[in-house]
């Protein structure tokens, strides 16, 4: 039992949240106040809702770059349509329907095609950030409506609890995506065609089917990020997903998701998200520079990475 | 019934196909270039040209040798290791020790180069981590490590070394391929395809693949390193931003050229093509004066077009479309 316990790989980066809080709250004076663990769990939420897509498609063998440039058309998008008049409801709907139709792009042209998903990703991905910019001729506006501030406020609040409905709302994201990726057709045929695809196909799993719905999921939760961010960071900008590039990939490493696909979960995205978050309020905390502290989370992840989620040998493969 | 060893000749160049299109594409741009521009595009000008197209078409190199050795084999941190080898040459080799000798800095950043490329091939290949996950480790640690040694660009380079972007552009890009008609020769060469098209028939072979594929990192540093040369000559001082932005249009350019990421299929004159595609299409873009938005659409547009075309599903089904009629 013990030894199931410690072998799940979400469990260890969970285990890593708490001794990186503990070192924190021992080095750092503050860092386990009530302020600074409520924005280090809104940092890390935002942050695993845009790795919940990139969690699906590593599931499913693949990766998605596009995930930074769906994030900043949906920040400058939403924002836009806002900004000039239209309610909420609708411009978060197209903005979502936009998304799902440029993932579904991706997914359907890397797999119907046999093309690696790192390039389809990359070269649509840099055709919907060129486009956002000539819309707006690199000058976005707009905002974001004050409930989605509310929503993802530093100070926020609900009644007497002192986090805002971001942090509630991710709970209940994880929860939901635990039952999708278990107890669904869904999550039964992602798990099979990332482990084994000849096998999957045998199966009746249609590969480029589920390939464009999985490929239009990351995109839908990417730009959700992106549509939180408009309210988190104030305004929008076509860039503001590029750190989310590594980090998405990151994240999901850290919790334990094999790249070559049929391993992990979101649980342990969303650990990796929080334990990133963390590692970086603790280094700056500590007096690190900002590129230190890039230097010093490669080093950590090469660590993380090397003690749990190594390869098979080749000799173990035949 | 003995049996004749096969005569397996491997296709000439223009036959293969996976390069055929970048290769039309080259002559298009080529020409249309020419056309536009005549006089930048004038022989006289080749050396300045061939010196703005070298980091890039350097950077592509490198970036493909570790594709050709499959099995998700990919360097993610070519470009931030061109920024921290420019970096460490401009603010400490020339700045700090006031080195300006051509047998000490070209040496250096060989060796920075391969030493990068060792320990990228070290996590990759032998201690077994997923690559892309190594090599993005490593891409952050030397882009933190270039930012926090030379904070905004500044320095000089002595002027040897800008000649290398000016009249002697030929020697960096020049050595590299004469690198590679030679090291096609060799049997590594062989090994390195092999190992890319199916490992598991390579390794029941008796081939060594960790120490294949480790070598394929190396060796890519090692061009990495020429390539920061060139990066340098180009910019003519040390700038940590500026080498990051390689990586992704390298990886770009190397599928542009038909270089397979799943490995074995491609080589470095793939990607010299695919790197001249990507630089050419920006030149005869800036010639319409467009702006960069429009230059980043058309370039993503033309990657994905290229990569579609590409695909070997596409051709087959054309292949028994063509054969049912």
């Amino acid at each position: 039992m013990t030894t199931a316990l410690f072998s799940n790989r979400a469990v260890i980066a969970f285990i890593g949240v708490i001794i990186v809080f503990l070192l924190g709250t021992i080095l750092i004076p503050g860092f386990g106040s009530v302020f600074s663990v409520r924005a280090m769990l809104i940092l890390a939420s935002l942050l695993a809702i845009a790795a919940l897509g990139q969690t699906l498609v590593m599931i499913l063998g693949g990766i998605d770059l596009s995930i930074p440039f769906i994030i900043g058309f949906a920040n400058v998008v939403f924002a836009s349509l806002y900004g000039s008049g239209m309610p909420a409801l609708p411009a978060f709907l197209i903005v979502i329907a936009c998304a799902a139709a440029i993932g579904a792009l991706s997914g359907a042209l890397s797999a119907g095609l046999s093309i690696h998903p790192l390039i389809v990703t990359l070269g649509v991905g840099t055709v919907v950030q060129a486009a956002v910019q000539l819309w707006t001729r690199g000058l976005p506006t707009g905002s974001a409506p004050p409930f989605i501030n509310d929503f993802v406020s530093l100070g926020g609040t609900i009644g007497p609890l002192p986090f805002p409905w971001l942090i509630p709302f991710t709970l209940a994201l994880t929860l939901g995506c635990v039952f999708v990726l278990h107890r669904t057709v869904y999550g039964r045929r992602l798990y099979a065609l990332g482990s084994n695809l000849k096998a999957a196909e045998l199966a009746l799993v249609r590969p480029v089917a589920m390939w464009t719905t999985t490929f239009a999921l990351s995109a839908v939760f990417a730009a959700l990020a992106g549509i939180l961010l408009v309210g988190f960071t104030g305004s929008s900008s076509a860039t503001v997903g590029t750190p989310y590039l590594f980090q998405t990939v990151s994240a999901v490493v850290i919790g334990g998701t094999a790249l070559i696909g049929g391993r992990g979960g979101f649980v342990g995205t969303v650990a990796g998200a929080i334990v990133l978050v963390e590692l970086r309020t603790l280094l700056i905390g500590l007096g690190l520079s900002e590129a230190l502290v890039q230097s010093a989370l490669g080093l950590l992840i090469l660590l993380l990475v090397a003690a749990y989620g190594r390869d098979q040998h080749i000799r173990n493969l035949i | 019934m003995s049996a004749e060893p096969m005569n397996f000749h491997k296709p000439r160049f223009w036959a293969r196909s996976e390069t055929r299109l970048a290769a039309i594409l080259f002559v298009v741009l080529v020409l249309l270039n020419a056309a536009l521009n005549p006089v930048r595009f004038s022989p006289v000008n080749w050396p300045t040209v061939l010196g703005l197209a070298a980091p890039m078409i350097l950077a592509t190199m490198a970036t493909t040798l570790p594709f050709l050795a499959g099995r998700g084999s990919i360097d993610v941190s070519v470009g931030p290791l061109m920024g921290l080898i420019n970096v460490i040459l401009v603010k400490v080799v020339i700045g700090d020790l006031g080195i300006s000798s051509p047998w000490i800095i070209v040496p250096a950043a060989l060796m920075l180069g391969l030493a990068s490329g060792a320990l990228n091939g070290f996590l990759a290949a032998i201690l077994r981590i997923q690559p892309i996950v190594a090599t993005l480790a490593t891409y952050l640690i030397y882009s933190g490590l270039a930012l926090s040694i030379l904070p905004s660009p500044s320095g000089t380079v002595p002027a040897w070394l800008s000649a290398l972007a000016g009249p002697l552009s030929f020697i960096p890009v020049g050595i590299v391929i004469i690198a590679w008609l030679f090291f096609k020769r060799l049997p590594f060469y062989e090994l390195l395809m092999a190992v890319g098209s199916d490992d598991r028939a390579a390794f029941t072979a008796g081939v060594n693949v960790p120490v294949i594929r480790f070598f394929a990192y190396v060796f890519s540093g090692l061009v990495a390193g020429v390539a920061a040369l060139a990066l340098t000559a180009l910019i003519g001082s040390g700038d940590p931003n500026i080498g990051p932005g390689y990586t992704l249009i390298a990886i770009a350019a190397a599928a542009l050229g038909g270089v397979s990421l799943a490995g074995g299929v491609g080589g470095l004159a793939a990607a010299f093509i695919g790197a001249a595609d990507i630089f050419l299409l920006q030149n005869v873009l800036t010639s319409f004066n467009v702006s960069t938005f429009m230059l980043q659409a058309a370039y993503g547009v033309v990657l994905v077009l290229a990569v579609c075309l590409n695909s070997e599903k596409l051709k087959a089904r054309f292949q028994t479309k063509r054969a049912s009629r």
